[in-house]
């Protein structure tokens, strides 16, 4: 069975690799291809057509970085398209040497535009963020159109005319273009496997999730902005120089504002190579619907049609769509993943330390306020070192609330919360998770696209600009990636879908990424909540052990029995504020706390009585 | 100073226009959170099909309010039958994204049908004015505004007063509730959506008189109406008027003290500081997003 088992997964295995190989393979024909077609055929159409597929597909390829990766839609790319040729032409016109010479500045300038608008507009998301990338792109068309003197207004600039020999036709441009366009795919191909890439993911699936697992989102944000700009800005120097006309409408372009997010998205975003081929599919389409229609307004017809197809029926584009076809194909032929968990005894001791350390997390006076409400009201309390402090409350006594403003979810309105003896509570959340905070959630919070693995080694434990560039998945991180997930039972399940997982199993990958933080303190929201009774035992069982290695715990949780076993000391909220604190014992006998859960309906006897 | 108050007069009754042009735009946001980027291209098929009734029958383009909102109001709801009932679910790119196709495909459409060339209805009011003290003001503007903030109101009304428009806020609100106190969620969006449509229909017979307009002129106005809901607040009905109001009058006072080539910059830099300094604008309201709604 096991061995059936093997070999199938071996099959699997080979039938991928064969069909990634051919992939491969059909992708380095195509550019040898490409590379010679001017040297053997002097079909100056085809070369213009190529040429407008090259230039297409690099911006293609840019968008995709913010948009598909980060998942901030951009609708105004081509602004850095414009921005690359009115630097090239401005440059030329002023300087009187050749455009080649300035076609780099165009795209360092792209860069610097987009980083400097990221920094500006990154506290926006969603919805605020397209809105401005289309106006950024008419305010920029506005002022190529305003700015006479600068511009040339409405006539535009006139660019000189190329000095090389006329039967090398359009070549010099098409080289260029093309290595342009695998520079772009090489920086993509970089910046999917690096700790920047995972953590543009990370960002697009669950901003807030990974600035609470250390992922400093602004920079990374500015930054993706900035990439996406820079060979934009380079292909609108090369762009302009080919057309030598730069306008406002043509350059500010809102067609290839258009076309870009055409590309990407029947191509598939959020690949290194879909945006790329769907440049291809597109200019090709393009072209035929200009020699079907003859109308630049059928085009925009066309246009619309394609996209809103791809939106509604193909919404994850073709390469991704083919890739997970030959998937389920392959996998069809192999027994469906095993749902069963490794429960077997774990090696460590559960030995709990009687002696509680010093104050590790110190919350002082603590307040925040939705409307009217005053959902945690000047609450006070500490965590000691090394105890499984719990945190209990009836329904909406502020427990989650609290763990929101601790870890930086929310800004508290009043009082500190202090951290091994750091005061933290102004910190983002990503800086309170390098100081040592950890937190899980009550309705687990992967990423849902990445695999398990890629989840659990997307924390990071501070910033470095050089851990950019470092590979998402390798070496050490790695490695101790796969020890917590055999830690938590999770390791055969390291290459599926986050999605995949049941919520039980979501719960311990979540504890999982938790703790490739290294965290001292670990705030687990309703650990139990939800899951069967044997997951339960494992975690319990797990959160002792880790107890034991010396991680201190808080935890929010109904399971009152759960908490009488586990917990000590236990803090009970209500209406916001601390009522109460001791050990179990001492709680389940406390007069206030009856109270305040028999003043909210709750069975005491049931809940408590255990 | 007359040349002043002239001036914010001018802007006032533009900003009535823009204030139901922008109406839909903020409902629909406010009901489904999505927003509708096709708005100013239905704004502009309006107006095409303003000038279509006029040019035939010489009815007047403000009357033919009354045939371009039902046209439009259907318009809508088959939109949504076809198209945005089947983004429940997905990601608010993917709404952005396919409401931008849907413009694209009316741009196209009115450009196949009428051409790429300025269009404008011209009733015999559209070039008189009145004077009022030592203020003129344009016969069209007046009209167009007047029926603006009567429709406006009706549109108000029918939101606050009616049960059809407590079950659209209820459902804006909390979809989950509302379908457990017997509200049919999405017979409900259909209708909001529709409605939404059905204001670029008034919207557009009052835009024909006061502009000319060709298919490409939806970018102008889709962007000047998000900057009306940014700056009023996103998915506030009130919120839209005073935002319309505040870039009706900048529009006016940037062409009489600026220069009327900056005209067009104003909804972008109002965009840009709103969303920067205030990003809920003015009626807008924070709201706790941390609640799980599974």
């Amino acid at each position: 069975m096991s061995m059936l088992r093997g070999v199938n997964a071996l099959r699997r295995i080979n039938a991928l690799r064969a069909g990634r190989l051919a992939y491969v393979g059909a992708l380095i024909l195509a550019t040898a291809w490409l590379i010679v077609f001017p040297l053997y055929s002097h079909n100056i159409y085809w070369q213009g057509i190529l040429f407008f597929s090259f230039l297409l597909a690099v911006m293609a390829s840019g968008w995709n970085i913010i948009s598909g990766w980060a998942g901030y839609i951009s609708l105004g790319q081509s602004a850095f398209m414009g921005l690359g040729a009115y630097t090239t032409a401005l440059l030329t016109l002023h300087l009187h040497r050749t455009p080649w010479l300035f076609v780099p500045v165009g795209g360092v300038l792209a860069a610097a535009v987009a980083a400097l608008l990221g920094v500006v507009i990154m506290r926006t998301r969603g919805h605020s963020f397209v809105i401005i990338t289309i106006a950024f792109l008419l305010i920029l068309q506005l002022l190529a159109l305003n700015l006479r003197g600068f511009t040339g207004g409405s006539t535009g600039l006139t660019m000189p005319i190329t000095t090389f020999p006329r039967d090398w036709q359009y070549a010099p441009f098409y080289y260029v273009m093309l290595g342009l366009l695998l520079l772009a795919i090489a920086m993509s191909w970089a910046i999917r496997r690096t700790k920047f890439g995972t953590g543009l993911i990370a960002i697009r699936e669950d901003e807030d999730k990974a600035g609470g697992v250390g992922i400093n989102a602004p920079v990374y944000k500015v930054l993706a902005f900035a990439a996406s700009a820079v060979l934009i800005g380079v292909a609108g120097g090369v762009y302009a120089y080919f057309i030598t006309f730069v306008d406002y409408r043509g350059m500010f372009s809102i067609q290839y504002a258009v076309l870009i997010v055409l590309a990407a998205l029947l191509g598939g975003r959020g690949t290194i190579m879909g945006p790329v081929l769907g440049a291809f599919a597109v200019q090709i389409l393009q072209d035929q619907a200009n020699q079907h229609f003859g109308s630049s307004q059928a085009n925009i017809v066309v246009y619309g049609a394609v996209m809103a197809g791809v939106v509604l029926f193909l919404p994850r584009g073709l390469v991704p769509s083919v890739a997970e076809w030959a998937r389920t194909y392959v996998a069809r032929r192999e027994e469906g993943l095993s749902g069963a968990i490794d429960l077997r005894p774990s090696a460590v001791p559960a030995v709990r330390d009687s002696e509680p350390g010093p104050v590790l997390l110190e919350v002082k006076g603590l307040t925040k306020t939705f409307g009217g409400l005053r959902a945690v009201d000047d609450l006070s309390f500490s965590v000691r070192e090394g105890t499984i402090t719990g945190l209990i409350g009836p329904n909406g006594s502020g427990k989650t609330t609290a763990f929101n403003l601790i870890d930086g979810m929310m800004r508290n309105e009043g009082g500190e919360v202090w951290l091994a003896g750091e005061q933290v509570d102004r910190l983002p959340p990503w800086s309170r998770a390098h100081a040592g905070l950890g937190r899980t959630f009550q309705i687990t919070r992967l990423f849902r696209e990445m695999t398990v693995l890629e989840n659990v080694v997307a924390p990071l434990r501070d910033f470095r600009w050089r851990q950019l560039f470092a590979d998402a998945v390798a070496g050490h991180e790695a490695e101790r990636a796969e020890e917590l997930l055999e830690f938590v039972g999770m390791r055969r399940f390291r290459d599926a879908q986050a999605a995949a997982l049941s919520y039980g199993q979501q719960k311990l990958v979540e504890l999982a990424q938790v703790l490739m933080l290294d965290p001292k303190v670990i705030l687990l929201d309703e650990p139990a909540g939800g899951i069967n009774p044997t997951l339960i035992e494992r975690l319990v069982e797990k959160i002792r052990e880790l107890n034991a290695m010396g991680k201190t715990f808080l935890i929010v949780e109904h399971n009152m029995p759960l908490v009488a076993d586990l917990c000590d000391p236990v803090i009970v909220l209500a209406r916001g504020t601390r009522i109460a604190e001791g050990t179990p014992a001492e709680i389940q006998r406390d007069p206030l706390v009856l109270d305040a859960y028999l003043g909210e309906g709750w069975a005491v006897e049931e809940a408590v009585g255990a | 100073m007359t040349g002043f108050v002239q001036t914010l007069v001018n802007g006032l009754l533009l900003g009535g226009v823009y204030a139901l042009a922008a109406s839909g735009l903020t409902l629909v946001f406010g009901v489904m959170n999505v927003i509708n980027v096709a708005h100013g291209a239905m704004l502009i098929l309006a107006a095409y099909l303003t000038y279509t009734i006029w040019s035939h029958t010489g009815i007047d383009p403000i009357l033919s309010i009354l045939i371009t909102t039902p046209i439009m109001f259907g318009f809508g709801w088959l939109l949504y039958r076809v198209a945005i009932r089947r983004l429940a679910g997905t990601a608010a790119s993917m709404s952005v994204l396919l409401t931008f196709a849907i413009a694209l495909m009316i741009e196209g459409s009115l450009g196949l049908v009428y051409q790429g060339t300025f269009k404008s209805v011209t009733p015999s009011y559209f070039d008189t004015s009145m004077q009022v003290g030592p203020i003129y003001v344009t016969t069209a503007r007046l009209y167009a505004c007047a029926t603006a903030l009567v429709i406006i109101v009706c549109l108000f009304l029918v939101l606050t007063k009616t049960w059809v428009g407590r079950a659209i806020r209820a459902s804006a609100q909390n979809p989950q509730v509302a379908r457990l106190v017997g509200i049919d969620v999405k017979a409900v969006a259909a209708f909001a959506f529709a409605l939404g449509v059905a204001t670029t229909g008034a919207g557009g017979s009052l835009i024909s008189v006061l502009y000319p307009f060709l298919p490409a002129s939806h970018y102008q106005w889709i962007s000047r109406l998000l900057g009306v809901i940014v700056l009023g607040g996103m998915g506030s009905l009130p919120g839209a008027v005073i935002g319309a109001l505040a870039i009706g009058v900048g529009e006016t006072m940037t062409t009489a003290y600026i220069s009327p080539s900056w005209q067009t910059a104003v909804p972008y830099v109002v965009i840009f500081v709103v969303l920067l300094v205030r990003p809920q604008g003015i009626l807008g309201r924070r709201t706790r997003q941390d609640i799980v709604t599974a």
